[in-house]
């Protein structure tokens, strides 16, 4: 009945913070913003709804699940550095929006890294 | 071989974890597997050794959760309040470790914490650009860049050498 309660709780908090990640992609301004409500509120979401299922499932599933986290906290940062990357070098940062840009004029030219 | 190990271990146990079942034809299956990816995609070697702390390792992974639950709900507030008002900055902070894992680690570090990412890393000048979706003012950018730099203190703290560490110590001083 608790563990009912304590999953009910983390599913519907998990969902509340994905739903806002989703808000935020359709409301933040630019690129670099919208990589934001991308990666933090959707990965807190997805990990708390893991939390909520995995009070549910057997102990097997449940490790499963602790795997999918990992793989997300391990993975949507290097996505998000990327994707950020490209887009100011792409030109799709918009300096209006920035409160300084200490990065201006200070990109390497094309480097293979 | 031996160099291989720890990567086989750990290949070994994912693909147990992935299969759900601690069976012996997953565990063998899982080695075989993974002594094939290794023998067929060579990492190349990890030279520098790290001083790990575990203790402070296991509390560099408990802020970062805590933070990352702070970063969840300080963007979605962002999305809230600020919508299409909402402004960020590009700012320049000194990188302090020399080791590529370090910097690996930290860049991670960043871009679960606080609305913030890694953009560009120049290891030449020992800088690199981070982006914070927030600030302001130029009072929010010092305030972000001061949390920069205490990340990097915590990883340091957790996996860096003394000297990088009194380093950040330092540097986290003159900012405040």
């Amino acid at each position: 009945m608790i563990l009912d309660a304590m999953s009910a709780v983390l599913l519907l908090l998990g969902a509340l913070s994905c739903v806002l990640g989703g808000l935020g992609l359709v409301r933040l301004p630019d690129l670099p913003s919208r990589m934001q409500a991308a990666t933090k509120p959707q990965t807190l979401g997805l990990l708390l709804i893991l939390a909520g299922t995995a009070l549910r499932v057997e102990l097997e599933s449940a490790v499963t699940l602790l795997l999918v986290g990992l793989f997300q906290v391990i993975t949507a940062p290097v996505i998000a550095q990327l994707l950020g990357r490209s887009a100011y070098r792409g030109g799709s940062v918009s300096p209006e929006l920035l409160v300084v840009d200490e990065l201006a004029g200070k990109m390497p030219e094309e480097r293979s890294s | 071989m031996s160099a291989r190990l720890p990567s086989v271990l750990w290949l070994t146990l994912v693909w147990v974890l992935l299969w759900g079942t601690f069976t012996p034809v997953s565990v063998v299956g899982g080695v075989l597997v993974a002594v094939l990816v290794t023998a067929l995609f060579r990492l190349p070697p990890a030279i520098d050794r790290l001083p790990v702390r575990p203790l402070r390792l296991l509390t560099l992974l408990l802020f970062l959760l805590w933070d990352l639950v702070v970063s969840g709900a300080e963007v979605s507030w962002q999305v809230l309040r600020r919508g299409p008002r909402a402004r960020g900055a590009i700012m320049a902070v000194p990188l302090i470790s020399s080791s590529d894992l370090v910097v690996t680690v930290m860049a991670n570090a960043i871009s679960l914490s606080p609305g913030t990412m890694a953009l560009q890393i120049d290891h030449a000048h020992d800088v690199w650009y981070v982006y914070a979706l927030g600030p302001r003012d130029h009072a929010g950018v010092e305030r972000a860049r001061r949390r920069v730099v205490d990340m990097q203190r915590r990883v340091l703290a957790a996996l860096g050498s003394p000297d990088e560490h009194a380093e950040a110590e330092r540097l986290l001083g003159r900012m405040s």
